[in-house]
């Protein structure tokens, strides 16, 4: 008998009992619906949060905190630098040193403030730093500023209350508009002498603006300064990294003299958990969006499957619907299948033909259910943003979504109605290789 | 072609727990030759379906055993017996046993599609052998659309479209009316002497065993006469 002959038998079987047919594919096309916007929302919030960690750093990136030698934390130094540099699968290492004190900058009538770090350029290129506007610092009293540094500066002279609006912002009528690549800056360095407080002023000149940060929110008005300039920096205060003589916070007796932000960037995201390992190993405090990742996709996982298997259950339900209208069809067709018997089918194709059929209305009911879950879905998505924002008055991240149907969720939730059908169907179909011939026939089921 | 040798055949009656035997048939043992048709007469009760119902293999036996075409047959095991019966026995029945929702044609056509025949062939072989039992303008009839003896035919037709060396025959023509009876009769012998093929026939009508070459009658499981064509 060809599959094609066993199709046929399947279709003109299902035919007699449409209305039946339909109603048990009705109830499995619900059952996968309901598994499958169950398990999307699982799916959909999982990918909104990866996409939320992922969008405001590299995902290659690892920051390297310092390491523990002997019980006590050490910050990293230019030998870890150079061991670190020396990993495989290790693209670049950034390390910046921070300034112990927050300088005011000035540019004609504008004055401003921004955290003044010195970093390593050629690091911070190969780790890929990238600038909006002019080149890099070819002296080393140039300097390259954050994307809103300029936008930091403001008037002098302006009263506070005048100077920002309500959002605590600096009005546009105050900023600093031109731009600022080429100019010359005036970095003011304070330090207090015998009670009373002295300022340093050195020239600089902005040699370029670095790139705006990856999330929008972020504001960037960092000056990235060279060691000569620190070391002037230093020579002024007579402190390392220019920190002021502070009587409220005295300076640590011994200073550890080392980078305050290190980071490591692998070659691959897939390099990223190998190094973390490997420097944990070596008493590094790493952290990594890999670690962050692999939390949340512990997490989830668990969370999708809990609410697979809850799927499953209206599946199983349906298959109860699977199972008794196979029951009827044997009990029906008894008759026919002992007139087949007889004449010579092989209880194998008997079994097979019920098989085909119990599988058919799974298919059917996997199809439908997976359209009707991706028209939930897309309803869903386009629905409750509105539903929050107008109920709670709360705006969603844009690209968030609650619900998610990728192909493994259609292949896993098909899978299973499947395998849920054809168990269903099973039983009846057994039965019906069971048919005694004789009895079929004198009609005595 | 067919032969049985000490057949017997009990059936267990009663509650589970309070059966009793019941012995069908006793000893049976006969030979069938290629081409012929060989009757098997008796009252009620007599055993003779049993015994039809043995050698077709929809029971098996107590004891003994059957050989068609020299395989023990009575080693089978179910699916094996369903190859068999596909291949080397047609069955007439006397309900006629066709599918009611199936057509002439499609009740014709079902044992080859059970051999897996494609469907080009198939064709041209349902025509000619509904053709052969006089209903080729009848193809697309369903059974309670045909009288008695046409559904008959049809039945005869299923039978012959594999071209079985053996027709197991129970009651051909319990169903029909004597008009019909002696139709089905005369095709039956056609058959036997066109095609050569072996008819074993189960009937309480003296009539219907007057066609056969050789008669066997049974009584209580017992075969108590044996005797060929006068």
């Amino acid at each position: 008998m060809t599959w094609k002959d066993k199709w046929r038998f399947v279709r003109k079987n299902m035919k007699k009992s449409k209305s039946r047919i339909f109603m048990t594919v009705l109830a499995t096309a619900m059952g996968v619906t309901f598994l499958i916007v169950l398990a999307s929302v699982g799916f959909g919030l999982h990918d909104s949060i990866i996409k939320e960690q992922l969008q405001d750093r590299a995902v290659t990136q690892m920051e390297i905190a310092g390491l523990e030698t002997e019980g006590a934390f050490q910050l990293i130094t230019d030998k870890q630098i150079e061991e670190l540099e020396n990993i495989e699968g290790m693209r670049a290492v950034t390390r910046r040193v921070e300034l112990q004190q927050t300088p005011s900058f000035q540019i004609e009538d504008y004055e401003g403030s921004g955290s003044t770090v010195v970093a390593h350029f050629p690091s911070e290129i190969e780790a890929g730093l990238e600038l909006s506007e002019g080149k890099l610092p070819e002296n080393d009293h140039q300097v390259i500023v954050g994307h809103h540094f300029a936008q930091n500066l403001h008037q002098a002279n302006v009263e506070p209350d005048e100077l920002y609006n309500e959002n605590g912002e600096i009005k546009d009528e105050y900023q600093y508009s031109e731009s600022i690549v080429g100019k010359e800056i005036e970095m003011m360095i304070t330090q207090m002498v015998d009670g009373e407080e002295q300022q340093h002023s050195i020239s600089l000149t902005v040699s370029g603006v670095a790139e705006a940060p990856a999330r929008d929110w972020m504001i960037d008005t960092t000056v990235f300064i060279s060691e000569a300039v620190l070391a002037e920096v230093e020579e002024f205060t007579g402190t390392p990294r220019g920190a002021r003589n502070d009587p409220d916070y005295p300076l640590p007796e011994e200073e550890t003299l080392g980078y305050h932000q290190v980071i490591g960037y692998a070659d691959s995201l897939e390099e990223v958990e190998t190094i973390s390992d490997m420097l944990k190993e070596k008493n590094y405090y790493v952290y990594s969006v890999a670690d962050e990742l692999s939390q949340i996709n512990v997490i989830f996982t668990i969370a999708k499957a809990g609410l697979i298997f809850i799927g499953t259950i209206a599946i199983i339900i349906a298959s109860i619907g699977i199972y008794n209208t196979m029951t009827m069809a044997v009990t029906e067709r008894t008759q026919d299948i002992g007139i087949m018997k007889a004449i010579g089918a092989h209880p194998k194709k008997i079994k097979q033909i019920f098989l085909i059929e119990s599988s058919y209305i799974g298919v059917l009911g996997a199809i439908i259910g997976t359209a009707v879950a991706y028209a939930i879905s897309i309803l869903v998505n386009a629905g409750i943003p509105l539903i929050i924002s107008g109920a709670m008055g709360e705006e969603l991240p844009e690209g968030f979504q609650f619900s998610a149907i990728p192909w493994s969720l259609v292949a896993i939730s098909t899978a299973i109605c499947l395998i849920v059908t054809i168990l269903s169907g099973l039983k009846p179909a057994r039965r019906a290789t069971q048919v005694d011939v004789l009895k079929a026939m004198r009609r005595e089921i | 072609m067919i032969e049985v040798k000490g057949l017997n055949q009990t059936f267990m009656l009663g509650k589970k727990h309070n059966q009793t035997k019941l012995q069908v048939l006793k000893d049976v043992s006969f030979t069938v030759e290629k081409g012929d048709i060989m009757a098997i007469t008796g009252r009620s009760g007599s055993g003779k379906s049993t015994l039809l119902n043995l050698i077709g293999g929809f029971m098996k036996p107590s004891g003994g055993q059957i050989f068609i075409n020299n395989q023990n047959v009575s080693e089978f095991n179910e699916g094996e017996f369903s190859d068999f019966r596909l291949q080397h026995i047609g069955f007439i029945f006397q309900n006629f046993q066709l599918i009611t929702s199936m057509t002439a044609y499609e009740n014709v056509e079902l044992p080859l599609v059970l051999k897996g025949v494609p469907e080009t062939q198939r064709n041209e072989l349902v025509i000619n052998t509904l053709a052969k039992v006089g209903l080729a303008d009848y193809q697309n009839h369903y059974p309670s659309e045909l009288s008695g003896g046409q559904q008959q035919r049809v039945s005869i037709a299923r039978a012959l479209i594999i071209e079985p060396p053996i027709i197991l025959a129970d009651e051909p023509t319990g169903s029909l009316d004597s008009e019909t009876e002696q139709d089905v009769l005369a095709f039956i012998q056609q058959l036997n002497r066109d095609y050569g093929i072996t008819f074993l026939i189960i009937t309480h009508d003296e009539e219907v065993a007057q066609i056969g070459n050789k008669q066997i009658h049974l009584h209580d499981g017992k075969i108590v006469k044996e005797e060929l064509a006068r």
